[in-house]
């Protein structure tokens, strides 16, 4: 006897797909900045076997103090899915000031410098915030203005610093010759670590940059929690700048202007979402570790430093192609 | 009468969204020069229905068919192309070009020679496809300028000019176009619509159902995704298409009515002359202790704004919100928080929870001072809580530290839910839909829990999806209508309106 069985009319209800592949897109977030950094340690060892000696790691972290410091602050501003584009004319305003201001108050330019830089950055964020100005907007005119104090205040010159006020900044630890920016840095990064990981703020900045209408309806106080960020930003640069004076002996209007552009491109590289709501500072520190190994990299193979602003450039914009979660974004403007 | 191939003919649309099944096999046809009334609650798939028409939404499966062939439609461009043209609710025009750009925008055809605008070709054929609505709107007219009424008709000359694409006659779908017109201006419309039968047909979607009936040749009900019903106008009146609307498939057993505990006679929320600026005016109404209160009312109606407004998400124009007898000046949900009430947005993706943040950290988000020792993010106590409430709750979930958005529907409401009971000092809770696009044990599972939160004392304002469900879910039932209360009514457990009583308030 045959039994013919009717099958029911209604379709089957496809399975949702894209699940997989925004998966793959999280674990290449998480995982691949640190492979990049092991590939290019491991690259550069091969052609110059001399990389992997402690003094020259040592002076490569060196170097990268300044792009380190930029980009924690930085780092917060684009998680809660904004931009500081100001960060670098902020430096460099702060370097002039610094540069001025020692002379007549010794080493209280510091602490005084960091603030007035803070309260740049919380300006910055209260225009963003009260007058709705999208915050690339608000941070490229604060870098215009930033950068014309600068030039303003220093007569469009280079100002020297005499003195070993800042030598802390730029000496090595004895015994382990250890460079002691090297050292404050990792100190900076550590402190907005533990704020990160032991206090409610991590999750709101990562609540306001995933969907700050969601944010807004739990309580998030977004304005205030923006606005920090952008103060931290403001006094990561400021301190920035302290660095790059300790380190040139002078401060000047431009001093810092080229590293905005790697600062971007670590946060990214280290995979820290342009659009917001995904990174943090482990990551960030990577990030920060991958251009620094590539500036060894390209001086390595021979590259004039003239052509990093190029590579600084397409991997920005590669880092990001590769990255962006394109299901959160309604269009790209 | 002879045998007319339809212009439009759809047939068993089937569309399905993550959790909810929005269109359940549709069919209808539009013959050629009908006007065809479309009516059905808020989500029985109007909209959907309409935007699978123009290509913003693809369906699942089932097919389109103009003039008997089928169509595939991707976009509004296509749709156009193949002769369908909607008008939308809110309104598609440019504001700072000018009628004839907008009228032809995308379509300019020889009224643009080698990239540059012809200005006199362009407003001339602007002015044809005005003329066959005989308006009176000049081409030339900055778009932004005109009434609103003044820039629907401009909207319909624009659909109208896909005429000249097919050669063939146009569908036009109106959606909801007189929701935001006055009396007279509705009129306008009407004899446009009249006007439009010699050179198209015509899909209407109203809320007000004396249109339909006025203007349709037949109207068809949509209800669950379904058409369930075709009729004329003059064999049917409004309430027998209220209950057409409605449905019969009331249980109610699973809205637990029994379980009803009435509520207390203190007030505990105030709401005197409350008026949020263009949508609702002389908001009044009081709130009792473990009362839970059904705000009524269409899309439009000012009920979202209203309950926006309580809880500090929208600012108010004038009135008083009291609470406990005290006066509340809530300027953000933050402040409403901390009087502890709390919200239960209607679109739980964009508002209602953070998709990439964990369980937990959804739960505590709120009320993170309850896992805080001052600004100290205790996680230990964080995860206990969250564990606790997933139990309590039964909140199927691998575990309080998944990512909330991979958890079903039910279970990330159920979450969001919890998010404002770990507060014990809870006093009000607002809840907009909070079972929509659930399945029904999902939704028996927020029922209950709305019960018993109601039990303890907690008091909820409720806008629901089905009026049966909110009418067996609530206390009492306040109808709003074109941003005013037009009623109040008792709903005690014995003795429910029927929703007809409501439905007649707020249509």
């Amino acid at each position: 006897m045959t039994v013919t069985e009717t099958l029911p009319e209604r379709p089957l209800v496809p399975e949702a797909p894209k699940k997989s592949r925004n998966a793959v897109r999280k674990r290449l977030l998480t995982f691949m900045p640190i492979i990049v950094l092991l590939v290019l340690v491991t690259a550069i060892s091969i052609a110059n076997p001399n990389f992997l000696r402690a003094n020259s790691l040592w002076t490569a972290l060196d170097s990268s103090v300044p792009i380190m410091i930029l980009a924690s602050g930085a780092m917060l501003v684009i998680l809660c899915g904004g931009i500081d584009l100001s960060v670098a004319a902020l430096a460099s305003m702060a370097s002039v000031f610094v540069a001025l201001w020692i002379p007549g108050m010794g080493g209280w330019a510091v602490p005084l410098v960091v603030i007035v830089c803070a309260l740049a950055g919380m300006l910055q964020g209260a225009v963003h915030v009260v007058a709705q100005v999208p915050s690339f907007l608000v941070t490229l005119g604060g870098l215009a203005v930033w950068s014309g104090i600068a030039l303003v205040a220093s007569g469009a010159a280079t100002v020297g610093v005499s003195g070993s006020t800042l030598g802390w900044t730029f000496t090595r630890v004895t015994d382990l010759g250890i460079p002691s920016a090297v050292l404050v840095a990792a100190a900076l990064v550590t402190v907005i670590g533990l704020v990160l990981q032991f206090t409610p703020a991590r999750r709101w900045l990562i609540s306001i940059g995933s969907s700050e209408p969601a944010a807004l309806m739990a309580g998030v106080p977004a304005a205030q929690t923006k606005i920090a960020a952008f103060t931290v930003s403001g006094a990561c640069a400021g301190f920035a700048g302290v660095m790059l004076v300790g380190r040139t002996f002078s401060g000047a209007p431009t001093l810092a202007d080229s590293l905005l552009l790697p600062v971007v491109a670590a946060i990214v590289v280290g995979g820290t979402a342009i659009t917001g709501g995904f990174g943090g500072i482990g990551r960030t520190v990577v990030g920060v570790l991958i251009i620094a190994v590539l500036r060894v990299g390209l001086s390595v193979a021979g590259v004039p430093s003239s052509y990093e602003q190029i590579f600084y450039g397409v991997l920005v914009i590669g880092a990001v192609a590769l990255t962006i979660d394109r299901s959160k974004l309604p269009f790209v403007k | 009468m002879t045998a007319q191939v339809p212009v439009l003919a759809v047939r068993d649309l089937r569309k399905r969204y993550a959790e909810t099944t929005a269109l359940d096999g549709v069919s209808f046809e539009v013959r050629p020069h009908e006007v065809v009334g479309l009516i059905g609650e808020n989500g029985a798939g109007k909209s959907t229905l309409l935007k699978t028409l123009v290509g913003l939404v693809q369906p699942d499966s089932g097919s389109i068919e103009m003039h008997g062939k089928p169509v595939k439609m991707r976009g509004i461009a296509q749709a156009g192309a193949a002769g369908i043209g909607m008008v939308f609710q809110e309104q598609s025009l440019i504001p700072n070009i000018t009628v004839a750009e907008n009228i032809l925008l995308g379509a300019e055809g020889p009224a643009v020679l080698g990239g540059f605008y012809r200005w006199g070709e362009l407003n001339r054929r602007a002015q044809v496809h005005l003329d066959k609505i005989g308006s009176s709107i000049s081409p030339t007219t900055l778009t932004e300028e005109l009434s609103f009424a003044d820039r629907q008709m401009v909207e319909v000359a624009k659909v109208l000019a896909t005429e000249e694409r097919t050669n063939a006659e146009p569908v036009v779908l109106l959606d909801e176009p007189t929701s935001v017109l006055d009396r007279d201006e509705a009129e306008v419309l009407f004899e446009q619509i009249e006007r439009l039968r010699s050179r198209a047909s015509v899909v209407f979607v109203s809320h007000r159902l004396d249109e339909v009936l006025r203007v349709s040749d037949r109207v068809y009900v949509l209800r669950n995704g379904q058409a369930v019903a075709e009729c004329v106008p003059g064999d049917v009146d409004e309430a027998k298409l209220r209950k057409l609307m409605i449905g019969r498939d009331m249980e109610g057993s699973h809205y637990d009515e029994e379980n009803q505990v009435p509520a207390s006679e203190e007030v505990l929320l105030s709401v005197r002359g409350l008026t949020v600026r263009g949508v609702c005016e002389d908001i009044n109404f009081d709130l009792h202790n473990g009362e839970v209160l059904g705000i009524a009312g269409v899309q439009g109606s000012g009920r979202e704004e209203l309950c926006r407004s309580i809880f500090g998400a929208l600012p108010t124009r004038r009135g008083r919100i009291e609470l406990d007898g005290r006066r509340m000046r809530l300027r953000s949900p933050r402040a409403a928080i901390s009087q502890d009430i709390g919200f239960v947005p209607a679109e739980r993706r964009a508002e209602g929870m953070i998709s990439s943040m964990t369980v937990a950290e959804n739960i505590t988000l709120p009320h993170i001072e309850e896992v805080c020792a001052g600004p100290v993010l205790l996680r230990g106590k964080e995860r206990a809580l969250a564990d606790e409430w997933i139990e309590r709750l039964s909140i199927r979930t691998p575990g309080s530290a998944v990512p909330i958005g991979s958890l079903s529907g039910g279970n990330q409401q159920k979450a969001v839910l919890a998010r404002w009971m770990v507060s014990d000092s809870l006093r009000l809770l607002i809840l907009d839909h909070p079972t929509r696009g659930l399945d029904v044990g999902a939704k028996a599972d927020v029922y209950k829990l709305i019960r018993e939160l109601a039990a303890t004392g907690v008091s909820v304002l409720l806008m629901a999806d089905s009026l049966e469900e909110l009418i067996a879910m609530s206390h009492r039932v306040l109808v709003m209508k074109d941003g005013h209360v037009s009623g109040v009514l008792d709903a005690p457990p014995d003795a429910k309106p029927a929703p007809i009583d409501v439905l007649e308030r707020m249509i």
